[in-house]
């Protein structure tokens, strides 16, 4: 797989770019709330209660009178927190389980996890994780450990079929006839070979973990303490009623933006680091 | 933008689910041959009973039905206020000996109960002294699942002990006797002034032994009463009640009733005077726990009366003090501005020795500084400005202005802020940013309840509390949250108590030490002085040293800052000028029901829109 040439692939698609443009825009705030630079003061009740945006609140105020700029960009911090974590964890977990099963197909370990994926599988998606959300409720990450037990199945499920292909291939052979582990060849030869999988893999369980984050939050089963465009979008059902939108508008506008953003990256790195595209 | 679509599909749901029912009560109309010749007031709730056994009617919407359904043998007079006790299916107040432990009472000749396949020959029997005996009982039958036994725990002479023996009904309760047909007896352990009250209660409904051995479960659904109205039809969607003709005819007089012509003439409630309720032929009670969709209905003509929600309080009212209705609503609608008859309160847990009790007495000391300058810092104002309009009326202490012990100058009415104090306070007693505990606010899941302990956690950032050491415990469901605080695990909770009657007693058990949790004690707050008044005055009627007293146990609890007390949420009830009627969701509740009347330009009460 070459870099250059994904690169060179990803440059010549405009919408991918647009799409890499927002992500890092969206990644530059959130590194500017890490260093404390914005949104600092998010749950400060600054000002009055539902202002209209002025010099002093850019998107207004909420009931309590919280700055919503504030509160919408340090909800970037919190979605790529979440997202970092659920996208990272969940990738290697299906990228590990994935391995094995397709390194061992037709072992008992294959069907331990074929038949995990399919149980999990057959589970409404929504429902399974605002289970695990609702009993664990209290503890941070529960809401973490939901995502993650669902996102991997997808991922193992496309390594589990590249390492099946992997396995019987010429250098694959070799390094069994040296006499190298099961363990070192699924890490040293199969696995790297499935970064493209990985990378595509990675960028949708992003966007799926902000999204589900954002439901679960509005449910009041996500975030429990901080703030997030769940917690903001669920503020906003009693404010819309009472003819205040800026709480609805900002957070929608942002979560639609970088949802967007990561759509159009992943389906761009999926064209570039597609062997049969060309990309690679 | 998904949750948009979520949140305007589960609108246009509950639209339909009421459009729907709405439906299903315009064709039950059609079939009635006389159905557009009848009066009927559609009571908009916002939440729904769980069950309609008076045994179980432990939620305000239980009580507002099991009220019609069933009779008491007291109630609340329907106009006055202070509210005051009357018979109701009793002939007069209770007679009670000079030693206040035994209590007499007549019931009402010809009250009959509907009729019913679990009469013989489908016809209901008169309600007799002994039918009560049995309701009371059945509070102690671990079979009934009931949940009004506390009322009488430890007050009447072997009623718990006849619990423990097996609760066999055919055994008699020494303390629990029906005399003869309409004569009941009721002996007590120890003086108990407000007994009569508790026969006021949803829970102390008269219901027949054979309906109940007849339904089993199924009771709760079936409701078999002597009240003045018989249900129709129940659901998860609503109530129908239509009027019972077999109840006693007992004419109503304003008088009474407590009628104040200054303050209720516009009412229109002088033409009722000595007519003989009840009055509309249907109640229809839909149950709408959304906000928008019950506003909606009501603002369509759908519903008759409604509960505002605060949303709309901007569009309701023309001012706040007194609560008046805007221009463009009083054409066609009345308002009422009920105080409500409790209070919220957020309690530290004393239990929990980083804010509340402490073995040793320095800490101890400090830990009641750090409370007292949290209690301190807490912005009334602010709080009944942002979640109730700026209409509610926070007060200091624990007797809430509803109760009759409430007094004004102690209790100052929107206790004042003071950042200074609390700040010296924590200064003097050697907390700083560093050594100040972690506080972990509990609340169940929900954005209002997230909301004040945001704004919580703003307050005690202006004493210069961290906020990362203010922190949510949250809990998915009330329940949860419940367990929790009565397993004493959360350092602060925030509850509302509702009082069960008009007696500061309802809310000093609060604090009384024997009442910690499990019990209603959810402070856990021991004070051996506050205990002593207490159980001194637990036994005394009402008397200006009972009052007194009272009053020295609110201050004992606020010196000792062992809750951030309170706030009485003013209730906002809407409802059609064309009906003749004063709504009522404190004492009074569903009683008024039986009241409502058709008054000036009644057309659209007579069998129209949903029926």
């Amino acid at each position: 797989m070459g870099t250059r040439r994904t690169w060179a692939h990803l440059k010549g698609d405009r919408a991918g770019l647009v799409g890499l443009l927002i992500v890092l825009f969206f990644l530059g705030v959130a590194a500017t709330v890490w260093l404390g630079w914005l949104g600092q003061g998010w749950s400060e009740a600054s000002g009055g209660r539902w202002l209209t945006p002025n010099a002093d609140h850019w998107f207004g105020t909420n009931l309590l009178g919280q700055d919503i700029f504030a509160r919408s960009v340090y909800s970037v911090r919190t979605a790529f927190e979440i997202g970092l974590v659920v996208a990272l964890v969940s990738t290697a977990l299906g990228a590990g389980i994935g391995a094995l099963a397709g390194w061992y197909a037709d072992s008992w370990i294959d069907g331990s996890v074929m038949w995990l994926k399919g149980v999990l599988d057959a589970i409404p998606f929504y429902l399974f994780v605002a289970a695990i959300a609702y009993a664990l409720q209290g503890q941070w990450w529960a809401m973490h450990l939901a995502m993650i037990a669902t996102f991997w199945t997808t991922t193992a499920r496309l390594v589990r079929a590249e390492a099946m292909k992997l396995r019987s291939h010429d250098y694959v052979r070799a390094a069994q006839a040296m006499g190298l582990t099961d363990m070192r060849i699924i890490w040293r030869h199969v696995l790297p070979n499935t970064v493209h999988i990985l990378l595509v893999q990675a960028t949708i369980a992003f966007v799926a973990a902000i999204k589900t984050e954002v439901i679960l939050s509005f449910l009041g089963i996500g975030v429990q303490d901080g703030v997030s465009w769940g917690l903001m979008l669920a503020e906003s059902t009693q404010e819309v009623l009472a003819g205040h939108f800026a709480n609805f508008i900002a957070a929608s506008a942002m979560l639609f933006l970088l949802v967007l953003g990561f759509n159009l990256l992943s389906d761009a790195m999926q064209d570039a680091l597609d062997p049969r595209g060309g990309g690679a | 933008m998904s949750r948009r679509g979520g949140v305007s599909l589960l609108w246009i749901g509950l639209a339909m689910a009421a459009a729907m029912w709405m439906t299903a009560c315009s064709d039950s109309s059609q079939d009635d041959p006389v159905g557009d010749q009848r009066l009927v007031y559609r009571h908009a709730l916002d939440g729904a009973p769980r069950s309609l056994d008076p045994a179980q009617a432990s939620n305000v919407y239980a009580k507002i039905l099991a009220v019609n359904l069933y009779d008491t043998l007291y109630r609340y007079k329907y106009l006055a206020r202070p509210y005051q006790l009357t018979p109701n299916l009793a002939e007069g107040m209770p007679q009670v000996s000079a030693d206040g432990l035994i209590y007499t009472i007549r019931i009402k000749p010809g009250a009959l109960f509907i009729d019913d396949p679990s009469f013989p020959g489908g016809k209901g029997r008169a309600v007799a002294a002994s039918d009560f005996v049995y309701s009371i009982k059945r509070h102690f039958d671990p079979e009934t699942r009931a949940q009004g036994a506390w009322l009488w725990q430890e007050r009447i002479v072997g009623l718990d002990q006849w619990q423990k023996d097996g609760a066999d009904y055919d055994q008699e309760v020494p303390g629990l006797r029906a005399l003869d047909d309409r004569t009941l007896q009721i002996q007590l352990i120890s003086p108990f002034p407000q007994l009569a009250h508790t026969l006021a209660q949803g829970f102390s409904a008269v219901v027949p032994r054979e309906a109940v051995e007849h339904y089993g479960r199924e009771f709760a659904i079936n409701p078999v009463g002597s009240g003045p109205y018989r249900l129709e039809r129940f659901n998860s969607s609503g109530a129908v009640l239509e009027k019972n003709e077999r109840f006693r005819q007992h004419p109503l007089s304003l008088e009474a009733e407590g009628y104040d012509p200054a303050s209720q003439a516009r009412l229109g409630l002088n033409a009722l005077d000595g007519r003989v309720p009840p009055f509309m032929d249907r109640i229809e009670v839909p149950f709408i726990a959304e906000d928008a969709a019950r506003w909606n209905a009501f603002i369509a003509g759908e519903v008759d009366f409604i509960k505002a929600p605060v949303t709309q309080f901007d569009r309701i009212l023309a001012s706040r003090n007194p609560p008046t209705l805007s221009e463009e609503l009083s054409q066609r609608y009345n308002l009422a501005a009920n105080l409500e008859s409790g209070f919220v309160h957020t309690d530290f847990n004393m239990d929990d020795p980083a804010i509340g009790y402490h073995p040793d007495p320095d800490q101890a000391s400090r830990n009641k500084a750090l409370r007292c300058a949290i209690v301190n810092a807490f912005d009334w104002d602010q709080r009944n400005e942002v979640f109730y309009y700026g209409i509610g009326r926070a007060f200091s202490g624990i007797i809430p202005p509803t109760a009759p012990e409430f007094d004004a100058a102690q209790s100052r009415l929107a206790p004042q802020r003071d950042i200074a104090g609390a700040r010296k306070l924590l200064r003097e007693a050697g907390w700083n940013p560093r050594n100040t505990p972690v506080l972990e606010y509990g609340f169940p899941s929900s954005v209002t309840e997230r909301q004040m302990f945001e704004q919580f956690r703003s307050f005690m950032a202006d004493i210069g509390y961290p906020p990362d050491k203010v922190r949510p415990l949250t809990f998915a469901t009330y329940g949860d949250y419940a367990r929790a605080y009565l397993n004493r695990e959360v350092m602060l909770t925030t509850t509302g108590w509702t009082m069960d009657y008009p007696d500061a007693e309802n809310t000093m058990q609060l604090f009384y030490g024997a009442n910690a949790s499990p019990g209603s004690n959810s402070a856990n707050y021991v004070n051996p002085e506050f205990d002593r008044l207490y159980r001194a005055s637990a036994t005394m009627p009402p008397s200006p040293m009972r009052t007194s007293i009272y009053r020295s146990m609110n201050r004992i609890v606020m010196e000792d800052c062992a809750t951030i007390s309170g706030i009485s949420r003013t209730l906002i009830l809407l409802w059609n000028r064309e009906l003749a009627m004063l709504p009522d969701r404190s004492f009074v509740g569903g009683f008024f029901f039986r009241f409502v009347a058709p008054g000036v330009g009644e057309s659209s009460l007579r069998g129209e829109s949903s029926d």
